[in-house]
């Protein structure tokens, strides 16, 4: 059913299943709900970083790396 | 005579005190890697746990087993330093030059004979070695441990004969000689099938070093499972992978991670072939790169340098005979340093370990092969772009530009990659973490460590998928280090097959009105971080961040059925907690 969700099966396959979801109700329910939750979960926009969060984020690594960059300038051996 | 230049070490040097404890002498295969002091004590290790300490197979039997490997690899370093430890052990003269190659005559025990014709084949056609030859074994008598002894051992012999090929050692004793044998190697086979074993049975399915692996290439390889018989042998080999492997100070890690692959598809051994090129792929290489470089490297666009290391470690594996001084010459012209050197010859002997190790014992692929290897053309000269691997020519990296500013020193550049990227980053490491603080300090971690690397980044694969391999990986390693209990790499319940669906009514014809994007949102998150680690992570990858499948696995050092596997179950896992929200009230239980 996984790789149903996803498309992924060749198209003989594709047609027994769809065959046996049009006669039996529980797998009909399961994967009505499934495709239903993989919907739901990829539009959801979960765990979206706030662009708010991402550019302090961004200047905090930057300065870390100008930080280290000068200290290794400064000791020719660390290069 | 020797090869590199050597340096001073102290007598006391306390590798060198075990050696002379376990041979009576500091052999002088030892003796020549003084320029990396760690390689000794790394070997000595081992020498101790296959070799020395107490198992089933006695010290002299072992030996034999050397000495008769030795003597048809046609290795006189070899041959002489066991020919001279079996005598030390007791063992009579005439005795030890029967197992020169006459030991058929020499009125063996049969197991003895049958022990001996077992070895030379696993070390000369290992990838003919099947369930059957070991069976042979069992039925005289010999344990599972001791079977797990013999493969050692002979991986071991192996791994001295290209040693000291590489190393230019002249004998410490001199050597008797080698009548010349027949040997029966007609196994010819066209195809090599990988996955038939596992021959032996394993110890229990836990190691202390079992951690290490996880931590250091993200998966515990099947190999390793394996020996769980032996766990002196394992962390002795744990000792060799870090010590040969992952430093990085000589050789680079891609480097010799393409020795092992190179190495390992001569010796046809679709197994390593198939973990290294993974672990090639999370370190950021291309897959169709990977298995060009496996199949034949001279059309995989390496520089002048890595081409010739990679026609050196062929050599020294595949055709050892031919091998001489001007090997190395040859590497030296191209700027490697004896230390570099001396770590390819290693790396090159330590794949013959491996290799001989994972053909005794049939270890299962951790990942489907994708290369079919064929040990009649061992390297296949492939001709036009009809034989190459599938080429799979995605559009230029959006990214290609910004990466090569920041490899010129531009590091303003650095930060648009870094805004540009921030959301999968994130969304990697939280799906591995599972909480927001921790991902957003990983983030950083993750793109200090991208900086650091850049240099190194060839733009075989896209820039964004290398980035969250890096991910990845910092994620794992902060996770283990949070929580040792929650794996990634815990494949048990993969297959428990325990989960049944519990909702089994219907859901409402459209879900998504029933709630606002926010509340769903936060229902789906909340959801998400109640999963388990290892399918948190592949549902956040898969739909979430809306990876491939093949993306997720590269990423994770996942196979593809695990990443499936997970998957189905991480979605159903969700599918039970959202139901009760979703449905739908006019209709009942559907059963």
């Amino acid at each position: 059913m996984g790789n149903l969700l996803d498309g992924e099966v060749a198209a003989a396959v594709r047609l027994q299943l769809e065959n046996h979801l049009s006669h039996c109700e529980t797998c009909q329910v399961l994967y009505d709900s499934a495709r239903k939750t993989l919907r739901i979960v990829t539009d959801s926009g979960s765990f979206d970083l706030p662009e708010a969060a991402s550019r302090p984020i961004a200047e905090k690594i930057m300065a870390r790396l100008r930080e280290t960059r000068v200290n290794t300038n400064r000791d020719p051996d660390r290069s | 005579m020797s090869y590199l230049r050597g340096v001073e070490v102290s007598p006391s040097f306390p590798p060198f005190a075990a050696l002379r404890d376990y041979f009576g002498f500091v052999p002088y295969i030892y003796r020549l890697q003084t320029l990396v002091p760690h390689l000794i004590e790394a070997e000595a290790e081992l020498a101790r746990a296959v070799l020395v300490e107490d198992g089933a197979l006695s010290r002299i039997r072992k030996e034999s087993i050397l000495l008769a490997v030795a003597a048809a690899n046609r290795n006189l370093y070899c041959v002489a330093k066991h020919y001279q430890t079996l005598q030390l052990l007791g063992v009579p003269e005439r005795q030890a030059a029967q197992l020169l190659g006459g030991y058929r005559q020499a009125g063996l025990s049969q197991a003895d004979e049958a022990l001996l014709d077992f070895a030379i084949k696993l070390a000369g056609e290992g990838h003919c070695i099947s369930q059957q030859d070991l069976a042979g074994l069992g039925a005289h008598g010999l344990t599972d441990e001791a079977l797990l002894e013999v493969i050692l051992v002979t991986a071991w012999a192996n791994f001295l004969c290209t040693l000291s090929v590489g190393l230019g050692a002249k004998p410490d004793f001199e050597s008797p000689e080698i009548p010349n044998q027949v040997l029966e190697r007609s196994h010819a086979i066209d195809t090599i099938e990988p996955n038939r074993g596992p021959f032996l049975r394993s110890g229990p399915d836990d190691d202390k070093t079992f951690a290490f692996f996880r931590e250091e290439i993200g998966f515990v390889p099947n190999l390793f499972r394996a020996q769980t018989l032996r766990p002196e042998a394992l962390t002795a080999e744990a000792g060799m992978v870090r010590v040969i492997l992952l430093k990085d100070d000589l050789l680079n890690r891609v480097q010799k991670e393409r020795i092992l692959l190179v190495v390992s598809a001569v010796n046809c051994n679709a197994y390593c072939v198939a973990v290294h090129s993974e672990i090639l792929g999370n370190l950021g290489i291309a897959t169709e790169h990977t298995d060009q470089v496996a199949l034949d490297y001279r059309q995989a666009n390496l520089s002048v340098a890595d081409e010739a290391l990679l026609d050196f470690a062929r050599k020294l594996a595949s055709a050892p005979a031919q091998f001489s001084g001007s090997d190395v010459e040859s590497l030296r012209s191209h700027g490697f340093r004896d230390e570099q050197v001396l770590e390819a010859v290693a790396m090159t002997a330590f794949t013959n370990f491996l290799n001989t190790v994972q053909f005794g014992l049939g270890a299962k692929p951790d990942f489907a092969p994708r290369l079919v290897l064929r040990p009649a053309a061992k390297i296949p000269h492939l001709s036009g772009s009809e034989s190459r691997p599938t080429e799979r020519e995605g559009p230029p990296d959006p990214d290609a530009e910004s990466v090569a500013k920041v490899q010129r020193g531009d590091l303003d550049a650095f930060e648009e990659l870094i805004l540009r990227h921030s959301k999968r980053v994130y969304r990697t490491l939280i799906g591995i973490l599972g909480n927001p603080d921790d991902a957003q300090d990983a983030m950083q971690d993750t793109f200090l460590k991208a900086f650091q690397h850049l240099a190194g980044f060839e733009g075989r694969s896209k820039f964004s998928t290398w980035l969250t391999s890096i991910a990845s990986n910092t994620g794992l390693q902060r996770l283990r280090e949070r929580k040792p209990m929650e794996s990634l790499d815990d494949d048990a319940a993969d297959q428990d097959g325990g989960f049944r669906p519990r909702q089994i009514r219907a859901w409402t014809e459209n879900p998504e009105q029933l709630y606002s994007r926010t509340e769903r949102r936060s229902l789906v998150e909340d959801t998400v971080m109640k999963l388990p680690a290892k399918y948190r992570v592949v549902v956040v990858l898969r739909d979430m961040e809306q990876l491939s499948t093949e993306e997720t696995a590269a990423a994770l050092g996942l196979g593809i059925p695990a990443v499936k596997s997970r998957l189905i179950r991480g979605r159903m896992m969700v599918r039970e907690a959202l139901a009760p929200h979703f449905l739908d009230s006019a209709k009942g239980v559907a059963t």
